[in-house]
């Protein structure tokens, strides 16, 4: 480009330049020097809805059957918790437990509506799993007043006015109800505005989980209806067999979205019943689950962890996962949900042959050997260093 | 306890580039970031199977092999440019205007932005020769200053840089009358003003003229990967050099030992020792939180309450299951807007009912951004007070950020008459409040403070030197010298470091 003079119409004064550090001086002299105020309305309001931890204490326990029991639980005042985070209608906290030496931290979905965290109140529920560490200790041994620090709302199965459709078609087996009560309640209280079909299967009636509210709800709600399936009991009153094509179709409308919360037989199963619907992966929704993975080794493995520029050798076993591994070893590793969506437990793999099944890494993570120990098992020994 | 040579406070842009400059030159150092990945800003989410970028909708002062932009160089002088991937953005913008319906496209290249004004406004093409010749004298000018500084000598400005010398301090819309751009032209030309953050009446020219001449001369490129891509390669090439980083650390005090700095504590109760700190964070939270008050200077006060903080961001990330081709989305870079006035616009962004922002088409600069027959839509904008924060409760808060995303969708539709609201599979909004949460800046900005009058990027650049208040405890982010952009917060990170290898070494950083 030509360099010519240009013609500046009416800017005469090259001393603008010199100028503008006095004057800039000028200003600074005139401003006050009180402290910096740091209360920021984004960040105060980033506090109440993501604190980094809440303390809570156990406040009532509700047996809803021989293995499943709700857990009320109110803000830990003593360690100055005076207030629950708000959340969505499907979203779960984490609590962390210490038991025997090992750190673990556990992902349940709030069993209540987002109304009963402005009333300081969350619910969880929990049914016991054979063998489980976590879900046999809340059933067996937490009683009322017993204090756990929790993460802030976490997840993403959670209604979007924008993306879904206003009919949502609830797919729920067992425990995978949770979501849908807490959905449920917050249409009854006008928190969330859609039509909801919640199709809900359980072996027998007695599996059944939280009738009386779903079924106080029905009554009240044109726009929320359930229909319950049992697979392995026959009673006039519900439907018996399976939720399959027929069913779904039954219950859908033109425009629908699926929610689909349960164990991970109940999401294989859907899942081929939603591909021979053809529906379209923008209509089907998920609750956090693990995809399935073949495990072959039986062998148990050397895994050295590096964190806080200490190592530790830890023992992991073919079928565990290198999560459960070093939460049993006591060292504090940050994780939610387990199943390889949220990110948190994020770490790197120094060396060593694992498997995983992770759809949810970064790009540029899986060029430098990034994984999520949630869902990773070893097959050889390991080196994995951790975030912090 | 370990004694490193300098703490970084925040895994941010600039701290990345500062850090492994310093990591390179044998310096040991140690990074503490809150969050459990590096970036703040830069960086990634995952929902279903789409990547989306948090922030970056294109990168400028990159340029290529054959025509080296600044930050081409600057990557090029870490070895990094044979480890991250560029994807080239097609085209500069297309802009649509609401109130009466016209829409502008324009192409990368001075030559061929220059044809196509021409065809758009007649008799604007001498003038935009003027501007783009104006925006080269000062991306000179500004480099000579940035070399120098303090000692920067004015007849040699007077000499070699004529025409800076008389539009120094003056506005994009002041120098474009100077030049009789006709008017037409000057909006359309200015259509982007909102990269920038401010309307073009408090805009410097200098800073949007140097800033455009590259981006039309050079086009402008983002990272096949993200821009986490950038981030995580930095991180890497780090800890390679010896640097030692570590997430999910929280910084809670900075250190004084003989009146000097001395180290950090973490909210742990940990502490490390160094001779510098270099803040990632704003001013604000390091004045009012992170130091005792009696180290405080009055003077860092003084400015620190002199200044306005800049745009609060607002985002809209959505993953659809169509090809951006199937859907008629054809262009990268969208700006719709209710008219081209930037300050109309600008006082809007004042309420939620903001009707200016930008739209990214990811897969037409990067086809495999997202799986095929997919494709990922990036909108921004900001406010530009509390305006979302006076609306926004923990219990409308879900509510009001889908309200706000519903409304712009919406008016991209109307505007563009493309459809796109029924191939949303996923989507994401980020809001004041998760730029808050997340990089924990001040009411969320995304802009650092406000660049205008007196604290735009000249004086701030004139004034440097006095206003390094504290020995060596370092401000190095978007709040800097540089303002806010990915491209000049990267390089920013660069001087600070060379700035620090210079008085160690006793020679002139800029040599």
């Amino acid at each position: 480009m030509q360099m010519n003079k240009i013609e500046l119409k009416g800017l005469n004064n090259d001393k603008n330049f010199q100028n503008m550090g006095k004057e800039r001086e000028k200003i600074i002299h005139k401003s006050s020097s009180k402290p910096i105020v740091t209360e920021y309305k984004a960040n105060a309001l980033a506090k109440k809805l993501h604190p980094e931890e809440q303390y809570v204490k156990v406040e009532k326990i509700i047996k809803e059957n021989d293995d499943v029991k709700t857990f009320v639980l109110v803000p830990d005042k003593s360690e100055n918790t005076n207030s629950l985070a708000y959340f969505q209608a499907g979203q779960y906290i984490t609590i962390i437990v210490e038991i025997d030496g090992g750190i673990y931290r556990r992902p349940y979905t709030l069993s209540c509506s987002p109304k009963h965290a402005l009333n300081h109140e969350y619910m969880i529920t929990i049914k016991r799993v054979r063998g489980g560490i976590i879900s046999n200790y809340f059933l067996d041994e937490v009683q009322e007043g017993f204090s756990f620090k929790i993460s802030a709302p976490l997840g993403n199965f959670c209604y979007s006015t924008i993306r879904d459709c206003k009919h949502v078609l609830a797919l729920a087996s067992g425990r995978g109800i949770i979501p849908f009560l807490s959905m449920a309640e917050a249409i009854y209280d006008g928190n969330l505005k859609c039509n909801l079909t919640i199709l809900y299967k359980a072996k027998t009636k007695d599996d059944l989980l939280f009738r009386e509210k779903l079924d106080d709800i029905i009554c009240k709600m044109e726009n929320v209806n359930v229909v319950y399936v049992l697979s392995e009991e026959d009673d006039n009153e519900f439907l018996s067999g399976d939720i399959d094509e027929d069913l779904i179709r039954q219950y859908s409308t033109e425009e629908t979205s699926y929610f689909v919360s349960g164990s991970p037989d109940f999401y294989s199963h859907i899942n081929e019943v939603l591909k021979n619907l053809d529906i379209p992966k923008k209509f089907v929704r998920h609750d956090l689950f693990k995809g399935e993975i073949e495990l072959k080794s039986n062998e148990e493995y050397l895994l050295t962890v590096i964190s806080d520029e200490r190592e530790y050798s830890l023992k992991c076993h073919g079928k565990e996962t290198l999560l459960q591994a070093i939460e049993k070893s006591g060292i504090d590793i940050k994780s939610g949900c387990h199943v390889g969506v949220c990110g948190l437990c994020r770490s790197k793999l120094i060396s060593g042959k694992v498997k995983t099944i992770d759809e949810n890494l970064r790009a540029i993570d899986k060029s430098y050997n990034y994984i999520h120990p949630c869902i990773t098992y070893p097959e050889s020994d390991v080196i994995l260093k951790l975030p912090n | 306890m370990t004694k490193y040579d300098a703490i970084f406070i925040g895994a941010n842009n600039s701290n990345l580039i500062a850090a492994l400059r310093l990591a390179k030159n044998g310096y040991k150092v140690l990074m503490l970031e809150k969050n459990h990945i590096p970036g703040g800003c830069s960086t990634s989410f995952i929902r279903g199977r789409f990547e989306f970028d948090a922030s970056l909708q294109e990168l400028y002062e990159y340029g290529s092999t054959e025509e080296p932009g600044l930050l081409y160089k600057l990557f090029q002088s870490l070895d990094l440019n044979d480890q991250i991937r560029f994807a080239d953005i097609p085209n500069a913008f297309h802009v649509y205007v609401s109130s009466n319906h016209e829409n502008y496209k324009l192409p990368f290249g001075l030559r061929n932005f220059i044809d196509k004004m021409e065809e758009y406004v007649s008799d604007s093409r001498e003038s935009l020769e003027k501007f783009f010749q104006l925006g080269l004298e000062c991306r000179n000018a500004l480099k000579y200053i940035g070399k120098h500084k303090a000692n920067t000598r004015y007849e040699v400005l007077l000499s070699d840089y004529p025409h800076f010398m008389k539009i120094a301090n003056l506005s994009v819309s002041t120098v474009l009358n100077a030049i009789n751009m006709p008017r037409k032209a000057q909006e359309i030309l200015a259509a982007n003003w909102s990269y920038f953050g401010s309307p073009i009446d408090t805009l410097s020219f200098v800073q949007f003229s140097s800033t455009f001449y590259s981006y039309i001369a050079r086009g402008t490129k983002i990272p096949r990967k993200t821009s986490f891509e950038i981030s995580l390669v930095l991180a890497e090439n780090i800890v390679d050099n010896g640097g030692y980083i570590k997430y999910l650390s929280t910084v809670e005090e900075i250190l004084f030992e003989n009146d000097k700095v001395s180290g950090v504590k973490l909210s742990n109760g940990d502490i490390y020792e160094a001779p510098y700190i270099i803040c990632g964070v704003s001013p604000n939270e390091v004045y009012g939180k992170m130091i005792p008050s009696k180290y405080i200077p009055k003077n860092a006060l003084k400015l620190t309450n002199s200044r306005v903080l800049g745009g609060r961001g607002f985002a809209i990330y959505l993953g659809l299951n169509q090809s951006a081709k199937e859907i008629g989305l054809n262009d990268y870079s969208y700006i719709i807007t209710n008219t081209l006035d930037s300050r109309k616009e600008y006082e809007k962004m004042g309420t939620t009912n903001v009707e200016h922002f930008r739209v990214s088409v990811i897969n037409n600069a990067n086809i495999a951004a997202s799986p095929k027959n997919t494709c990922i839509m990036q909108f921004s904008t900001f406010f530009t007070n509390d305006c979302f924060m006076k609306l926004a409760n923990p219990s409308n808060y879900y509510e009001l950020k889908e309200q706000i995303a519903n409304r712009l969708i919406t008016l991209f539709e109307d505007m563009t008459g493309i459809i796109i609201k029924p191939f949303i599979e996923e989507i994401e909004i980020s809001s004041p409040e998760t730029f808050a949460r997340y990089t924990n800046q001040p009411e969320g900005t995304i802009y650092g403070f406000k660049a205008t009058g007196l604290d735009n990027l000249l004086p701030r650049m004139i004034n440097e030197e006095n206003e390094q208040f504290i020995d060596n405890l370092k401000f190095n982010s978007g709040f800097g010298t540089y303002l806010s952009s990915y491209a000049t917060t990267y390089l920013t990170g660069n001087e600070l470091a060379m700035n620090i290898l210079a008085s160690r070494e006793g020679v002139d950083a800029n040599e």
